[in-house]
């Protein structure tokens, strides 16, 4: 009884939250061309984002606000080739009936057509989308999105993670958060940012050094190692009420990791010898995870928590193992490069970045699968590039570069490619980390 | 004698007033010295320099660990933190654990030498906080530290 009552009723509730959730997802299966087209990895999707319809001066200028919106948040993708809309996409003589020039679309090589209608209703603003598939001039969504008129950038990213779920089958980045340090109050505080750099806003004043500032999953807590005791300490902020959590215990604490919502692992000498500890949200410490004389330390887990890579110096210089959460079997994962640091496992599980400092001083970005195989170079020529992170749908990656002077807050592709500078300004920014929400 | 006793009372109760406030204020005026400043660096106490990449004590600090232990020992009533520092190179995480380490053999080596562990303190503070401002060796040299400072 209890054994059918454990499976019936997850199956249930797995039902249930796919009709509620996703009902989207459906749509996407019907059109499932579109995500072929991704998987086969034939390129980007040709769209044309078609300018807001808009009656009114304030409609007119929050519609345009919006273009700009949502052409930034699909750019900043790089899933999409942005097509200018042809001047006759559409065809206004029927001015209540507007016609949809699909031929038109056709011919400057559109695959998806998307466009709107801006309205206002007391303060509150409506966005009507409609997405077509250019050569088959089929339907593929019809939203309507509402928010307040100083809510334009959710708005827009709402439509624009829409689109996206709807044509590649995956979450996107839109509403996930970026995690960094920056000295520009003169000390090293944590700061955070949206996905694509917009929003700065700082999150510690401890006027004195922070480091390794990691979100939880479920985005509840961030750790991170700070320097106000005097030695650098594990601390655990819970978000929610403000409440801070520290390790008690003597020693150095170093470079937390979540491995799920409730514990994190950190390295930690409680009794002299470095070791990575599972540690509760309370600052307990809940199970020692390695046992070896040398270093071991920067924990990254499997989405599932069963595999935990880390940095050790047991063979001699610094490589990443992974050790198996069950078993404690350690398996060497990197064997080229004199010194290898700074793993971060794709939250897809199939992949772990890393950084491996050469012979001729550059710092690099490296992926490999988590079995070791596939090893593959992403950046080169440019310096120091450190601190890799994932984003949550493992499609692009955060990190530090600097290439041009002071060290500075990068994102690129997963697969290497579109390197680009996301957050301006004259501060030294370190150590970025991508939150698992989004 | 009768008439004398309203003189001297009119005499002595002034005097003696006056002789009480002027107590008061020199209890104000010579207020207990500033304590000294915590923490002071004497003569004596010296740092230790590592190889890159490495904890393990050079051959060239053993003298030096000698005179800070002895010093020390010496000085009964100082404890002493020992920081670990490295150079820029490599990676913070990294660095953070190699300067504990680098601490803990300076340590180490005292404690052999007969000083109690309870007047030993370490910290790391791995690259964040190097001597040298310069990226050549000669700066990295001066970073790779054990550096002793009395409480």
């Amino acid at each position: 009884m209890v054994q059918l009552f454990n499976r019936v009723v997850p199956g249930i509730i797995v039902v249930l939250f796919c009709l509620v959730v996703f009902p989207l997802k459906l749509a996407a299966a019907e059109n499932g061309e579109y995500i072929a087209i991704r998987k086969e990895g034939s390129g980007n999707i040709a769209l044309v984002l078609d300018k807001l319809d808009a009656n009114g001066k304030k409609e007119s200028k929050f519609a345009q606000s919006l273009d700009t919106i949502m052409h930034d948040g699909l750019d900043f993708t790089k899933i999409f080739s942005l097509i200018s809309p042809p001047l006759n996409v559409k065809d206004f003589t029927d001015k209540k009936n507007v016609v949809i020039n699909f031929g038109a679309l056709t011919s400057v090589g559109a695959e998806v057509y998307a466009g709107g209608t801006l309205t206002r209703k007391s303060g509150m603003i409506n966005l009507d989308m409609k997405v077509y598939d250019a050569s088959g001039s089929k339907l593929l969504l019809s939203k309507t999105y509402t928010g307040r008129e100083e809510g334009l950038r959710s708005i827009g990213h709402a439509f624009c993670a829409d689109l996206i779920e709807l044509l590649t089958g995956k979450k996107s980045v839109f509403g996930s958060k970026i995690v960094f340090i920056s000295n520009k109050t003169g000390f090293k505080e944590i700061y955070e940012c949206d996905f694509d750099g917009y929003g700065v806003a700082q999150l510690t004043n401890l006027k004195s050094i922070a480091m390794n500032p990691a979100l939880s999953p479920d985005g509840k807590h961030l750790a991170y190692i700070g320097f106000a005791s005097g030695r650098p300490t594990l601390y655990i902020r819970n978000l929610v009420d403000g409440k801070i959590a520290s390790v008690s215990k003597s020693g150095v604490s170093i470079d937390p990791g979540w491995r799920n919502n409730t514990e994190v692992a950190a390295t930690l000498s409680p009794e002299g010898n470095q070791e990575i500890f599972l540690v509760n949200t309370d600052g307990s410490l809940s199970k020692r995870v390695t046992n070896n004389k040398s270093i071991d330390i920067s924990p990254t887990f499997s989405p599932d928590g069963t595999k935990m890579a880390f940095v050790s110096s047991r063979n001699g210089l610094p490589q990443i193992f992974v050790q198996d959460m069950q078993s404690g079997l350690v398996k060497r994962l990197t064997f080229s490069g004199r010194y290898n640091t700074q793993p971060a496992w794709s939250p897809l599980g199939d992949k772990i970045a890393y950084t491996t400092w050469e012979k001729n001083g550059e710092i690099n970005i490296f992926v490999v699968n988590a079995d070791g195989s596939g090893l593959k170079q992403l950046t080169q020529n440019s310096r120091e590039n450190k601190s890799p992170s994932f984003s949550p749908d493992g499609e692009m990656i955060v990190y530090t570069s600097n290439r041009q002077g002071r060290e500075k807050v990068y994102v690129m592709s997963s697969k290497g490619g579109n390197e680009r500078l996301l957050l301006q300004g004259d501060d030294v920014q370190t150590q970025p980390s991508w939150s698992l929400f989004r | 004698m009768k008439t004398m006793k309203p003189l001297l009372r009119t005499l002595f109760i002034p005097t003696m007033l006056f002789l009480g406030a002027c107590a008061c204020c020199e209890e104000t005026v010579v207020a207990p010295p500033p304590p000294p400043p915590p923490v002071i660096v004497l003569p004596g106490l010296g740092d230790v320099f590592y190889d890159f990449d490495r904890s393990e004590l050079r051959a060239d600090a053993v003298d030096q660990l000698k005179t800070n232990a002895n010093w020390i020992q010496a000085n009964a009533t100082h404890n002493v933190i020992i920081e670990g520092h490295c150079d820029e190179r490599g990676t913070s995480e990294y660095n953070l654990a190699l300067g504990e380490r680098r601490a803990n053999s300076a340590k180490d080596y005292i404690v052999n030498l007969g000083v109690a562990p309870a007047r030993l303190k370490t910290v790391s503070f791995g690259e964040e906080k190097p001597f040298a401002d310069g990226h050549n060796e000669e700066a990295w040299a001066q970073n790779r530290r054990a550096h002793f400072v009395a409480e």
